[in-house]
């Protein structure tokens, strides 16, 4: 019995971290994906990266809600709600946020060092901007067919999605994970947990460091992200439309257009008698 | 250089007053529940977004992605969207490729960039218009029930839901913590360059700032939140099917969703016919 | 049977030294309508956590004895069976709705708990809380008053036959407060609900509850018929509760031989007829306030503005708004919720900037002015302090102003104010972890750091139990000195009574009355337009004699006389 309370007691605790994870980080990606960025040359200024948000919060509580509450949260404030949701490239974000996140609340033991706090803080978000080059560069790869032959292209993604991940790196992930991460974390540790009713994690309560099972998970989350992209590939030889329309010709493109229209005159008709239908009654 | 400072430094918080802001994401979310787009049938329109979201990455078809393009347009604008989400679609298409099109001819490339890029340009609207058009055009909570439907963890849906209830009350703490800052706050006089660039960083600082008491205040909401949502059944209704079932079973597929499949299917066909013919 | 039946209970929260509730014993009636009183911490909105399962279901802790629902042990139930025998309604109970719009919400529960006429249930509770022509709209388009009955609605769902609800109307302007009490009496006389309120108002108490339980302590000192219990005055005020203010007149002249007579104390303004009955109105001479002397410090010159609208045309708060605000003035800005008073301190703070016409201060156009004078010169006290607090301690929130101003000596003065506020104790601590009233004197501390001409308070005492309104209504008056200008925005007509020299009464972005206290509750034609409702203790001097204007307890005393037959 008391076993059982201790583990909903826990459940709700987790559930209000992704609640809390979720709105905040979601309000402040909001906020990036409205603000413009503005580039200088190839040069990126942004107020792009709030995620010293989750990674904060990672550190003070349960890591994997902290971070999956994050992904959630840019999902559904900034992707959904603005309708800037981008298919498979969204699978891939929400992969490797939790993992930088996750990552990086998994390294701090004891919140009050503040070294420790540092460099999971730089660790995690340089994760995560890793992760997120490598997968671009493959996007871009995949998606223009003729990349390799295309003079300049393949030169100028790599450049510029190295250069991105270096800057993004020293500037975001100096700025704006590290020194913000580095001002809350103290600060709001002691409390901001009797506000959720918890005890503060302290060396002997947390979690133990990165465990081969916690790299596991990683590597999964990561080789996912990696397949989301890679399906794509796989479906351009399987589905081979050009070839498609080459052999099958116009009459079969004339006769989906002669069903299409008939369809829509008889939906048109049916609507119309469903109408007068629902008049008479 | 100067100019484009004075820009960036205004634009943080000047330009963009917050109550814009605002006023354009909860038009966007709330704005629009009356339109054509809103009344047809989250599961139709999440299966009519799986094609236009998808299949364009794979076709490089100049005619079908044209006709493909002009389609999520029309939608586009039968949703209503809210403006500064459409600049933002803009913007973010330059971002993606025409941008990418600068530093090819940088790194030497030639004319022969543009078909290619033209075609991913293409591609990356229509993509990002189709999106646009469902999740901006749908009201949240039939969103996610045509989530659910097609099985996405209820989580997800929840959030969702939650997002949109919560959205409003968070914006505007988010802003009178900022007014906080600014009624009581001393940013450096931004009449000069250097002046600018200390503004900038003062209000980028003030923004990571305000994160630490928003930290706080939300923390206490989720605490009644989470509470509230255990007496009100959410845990229960997370394991049990029957709950799922009540739910989806308010969803009707109307003739105005098949006849929404069939107009699209039409202009698919009409414009694959096209680039046979060419 | 009674609906609850509480035996021996005693309750630790998990970490605590000592039990928050220790020893109770109780039993409540069905189809009571029991006010659960008592001052901050004394374990109120614990007990009430209790009897709907979150403790020890949900909070772990500590509990000892048993405790009966409806017949239903809470310890062999679980939430989800007690949520369908008890509704709560918290007290911030806005974060308690979670679903856009108000009929997905007040249906929720009902779903969640796979009724398949979850939709008409959710219908059923709305009608009962007057709510069934707004279950279309977005949560946000309610107004506060609207949001609690959802809450209430969302509770009712599940059709309990408990229902507790922890400080009802802290946040409601009397109009609304009205409506949830009339509405928890429909549903407590009519529909057989038994209803716990745990409450600060003893004029509502007097007014609608059977009972009253006092706790203090963790521990149930009493519970009486309502009647009763508002007679013990003495305990009542060392709990830090105060009766009703007819039941505080009657009790003091009394006390000091003013009025015969040794029946029961009354506790209503009806009461108050028969027991007064023998008094006649005197008027006494009282100090002419003096003319404000300087000239304009805030002057609207036909302003307008509006709204941007989530829908459709935009939304018209002021059209060509005039009005003066003279230094030194006491104002006082009153109006129903929607009226348009957090708007005209927006304009007044430079936040918004008028479509038409302009907003001066101190001579000066609101638009010309650097933010840093603006923020010498006027400065806004939030209804909701938690958002002024912007560092990690009241002290550094405090100095934040002076500080990154360099002003000199700021040190001393965070010291003075500190002092002067009575927070040297708890400088340290953050301003959110702290009580109602301290959070409330640190946020008053914050908004007269730079000692600003015009000092501008949003509801400033809403949301604050009796006797901590009474420390910031003594805390205003004790700053009187301090601050030249000052304008209030408030529903607390008590508050307007003591403190103001000037009442601006506004109605749908217009100004319908502004004058003395005296011309603005003398005119019952503006007081029922706008729906004002005036302080008991006037209201029982109007029935008593209309040419009585007594807006507090001393002047009813001084004014009303025995007189010998």
């Amino acid at each position: 019995m008391s076993s059982m309370q201790k583990q909903s007691a826990t459940q709700s605790q987790k559930l209000m971290i992704f609640v809390l994870s979720m709105s905040l980080y979601g309000l402040a990606t909001l906020f990036t994906e409205l603000i413009p960025s503005f580039q200088v040359g190839i040069v990126e200024f942004s107020v792009e990266y709030f995620l010293f948000i989750p990674l904060t919060l990672s550190m003070l509580f349960d890591p994997l809600s902290a971070a999956l509450g994050a992904a959630t949260g840019e999902l559904v404030f900034s992707e959904i709600m603005l309708g800037q949701f981008g298919g498979l490239g969204e699978l891939e974000k929400f992969l490797t946020v939790t993992i930088g996140v996750y990552i990086a609340g998994r390294l701090v033991r004891d919140p009050k060092n503040r070294a420790m706090v540092g460099v999971a803080a730089f660790v995690g978000t340089a994760a995560q901007l890793l992760m997120g080059t490598v997968v671009d560069i493959l996007k871009v790869q995949l998606a223009v067919e003729d990349f390799e032959a295309v003079a300049g292209l393949p030169e100028s993604v790599f450049a510029t999605e190295g250069f991105a991940f270096l800057n993004d790196l020293l500037f975001s992930g100096i700025l704006f994970a590290l020194l913000p991460t580095l001002y809350l974390v103290p600060k709001l540790y002691g409390k901001i947990e009797p506000l959720i009713g918890m005890a503060p994690r302290t060396r002997d309560s947390a979690v133990s460091g990165i465990s081969p099972k916690a790299i596991l998970v990683c590597v999964i989350g990561f080789v996912c992200a990696i397949v989301a992209e890679l399906l794509a590939t796989a479906g351009t030889a399987l589905i081979d439309w050009e070839a498609e329309w080459a052999e099958s010709g116009t009459a079969m493109a004339i006769g989906i257009v002669v069903a299409a229209i008939v369809v829509i005159a008889v939906l048109l008709v049916m609507r119309r008698a469903g109408e007068k239908k629902a008049a008479v009654n | 250089m100067s100019k484009l400072m004075q820009k960036l430094s205004e634009n943080i918080l000047d330009k963009f007053s917050m109550d814009f802001l605002r006023n354009q994401v909860l038009k966007n979310a709330y704005g629009n529940d009356d339109t054509v787009i809103a009344g047809l049938d989250p599961r139709i329109l999440l299966a009519w977004y799986l094609f236009f979201g998808l299949i364009p990455w794979f076709v490089n078809d100049i005619p079908f992605l044209l006709g493909c393009f002009l389609l999520v347009m029309v939608t586009t604008i039968l949703a209503r969207v809210a403006g500064l989400v459409l600049f933002l679609f803009a913007l973010g298409v330059f971002a993606q490729t025409g941008y990418l099109f600068l530093v090819t001819l940088f790194f030497g490339g030639d004319a022969s960039a543009i078909a290619p890029l033209l075609i991913l340009t293409l591609k990356v609207a229509t993509i990002s218009l189709a999106s646009i058009t469902v999740f901006s055009g749908l009201d949240p909570d039939k969103l996610s029930n045509g989530l659910m439907w097609y099985g996405c963890p209820e989580r997800l849906s929840f959030s969702i839901s939650y997002a949109y209830r919560m959205l409003p009350m968070l914006m505007e703490e988010f802003q009178n913590v900022l007014l906080s800052y600014r009624l009581r706050g001393n940013p450096p006089a931004h009449d000069t360059f250097p002046g600018k660039v200390r503004y900038l960083i003062y209000q980028v600082k003030i923004i990571m700032q305000s994160f630490y008491p928003l930290m706080l205040n939300t923390a206490k909401r989720s605490r009644t939140t989470v509470e509230a949502l255990e007496l009100r059944g959410y845990r229960y209704a997370a394991v049990n099917k029957a709950v799922k079932k009540i739910r989806l079973s308010a969803l009707r597929v109307s003739y105005n969703d098949w006849l929404f499949l069939a107009i699209s299917g039409l202009v698919v066909a009409v414009s694959v016919l096209l680039s046979t013919l060419i | 049977m009674n609906a609850v039946e509480i035996d021996g209970l005693t309750y630790t929260y998990p970490g605590a030294a000592q039990p928050t509730l220790h020893n109770i014993s109780l039993n409540i009636e069905k189809g009571d309508f029991l006010a659960v009183i008592g001052n901050n911490g004394c374990g109120k909105s614990t007990l009430c956590k209790v009897l709907n399962g979150l403790i020890p279901h949900f909070i772990t802790g500590t509990f000892q004895g048993t405790v009966l629902v409806d017949g239903v042990n809470t310890l062999e139930s679980d939430v989800g069976e007690l949520a369908r025998k008890v509704g709560y309604v918290y007290q911030d109970f806005e974060n308690q709705i979670v679903r856009p719009t108000v009929l997905d919400d007040a249906s929720y529960s009902c779903l969640n708990y796979a009724f398949p006429d979850y939709l008409d249930r959710g219908r059923a509770a709305l009608r009962l809380c007057g709510l069934e022509d707004r279950e279309g709209e977005y949560v946000w388009q309610l107004s506060g008053g609207q949001t609690h009955l959802l809450a209430l609605a969302g509770a009712l769902s599940l059709r309990p036959d408990l229902l507790i609800l922890d400080e009802p109307i802290a946040q409601l302007d009397p109009m609304h407060a009205d409506r949830i009490y009339e509405v928890l009496r429909d549903l407590n006389e009519h529909h057989g609900k038994t209803i716990v309120v745990i409450e600060h108002h003893t004029e509502y108490i007097a007014d609608y509850c059977k009972h009253v339980m006092l706790m203090k302590d963790g521990q149930v000192r009493w519970m009486l018929p309502t009647s009763q219990a508002l007679q013990r005055v003495d305990e009542l005020e060392e709990c830090n509760i105060f009766p009703p203010q007819v039941t505080q007149a009657a009790h003091r002249m009394r006390r000091d031989g003013l009025l015969s007579g040794s029946g029961p104390l009354p506790v209503t303004v009806g009461d108050g007829l028969e027991a007064f009955s023998a008094l006649r109105y005197t008027p006494s001479p009282r100090p002419v306030p003096e003319a404000p002397g300087g000239g304009a410090a805030v002057s609207f010159q036909d302003v307008s503005l509006s709204y941007r609208s989530v829908k459709g045309e935009p939304h018209t708060v002021f059209q060509n708004l005039n009005l003066e605000i003279h230094k030194g003035e006491k104002v006082a800005l009153i109006g129903s919720n929607g009226a348009g008073k957090s708007t005209l301190m927006k304009l007044m703070v430079g936040l918004l900037k008028p479509a038409q016409g302009r907003v001066e201060l101190f001579g000066e156009p609101i638009g010309e002015k650097k933010a840093e004078d603006l923020s010498r010169q006027i400065s806004l006290v939030y209804q909701n302090p938690e958002e002024m607090f912007i560092k990690d301690s009241i002290r550094s929130d405090i100095a934040y102003a002076m500080q990154v101003r360099g002003r000199e000596g700021w040190q001393e003065r965070t010291d003075a104010l500190l002092a002067r506020f009575r927070l040297s104790e708890l400088q340290d601590r953050d301003g959110r972890l702290m009580s109602g009233g301290q959070m409330r004197r640190a946020s008053l501390a914050i908004g007269v750091a730079l000692n600003p001409g015009i000092l501008l308070l949003d509801e400033p005492t809403a949301n604050l139990d009796i006797a901590t309104r009474r420390e910031i209504m003594a805390v205003l008056d004790d700053m009187k000195d301090i601050i030249q200008t000052a304008v209030i925005a408030t529903h607390d007509m008590q508050l307007v009574c003591q403190w103001a020299e000037r009442i601006i009464v506004l109605r749908g972005g217009q100004v319908v009355a502004d004058g003395t206290r005296d011309e603005v509750f003398g005119d019952h034609e503006v007081t029922s337009l706008v729906g004002i409702r005036p302080p008991e203790i006037f209201t029982m001097g109007q029935r008593l004699d209309p040419a009585a204007l007594c807006y507090t307890i001393d002047e009813f005393v001084d004014c009303f006389r025995e007189v010998s037959l």
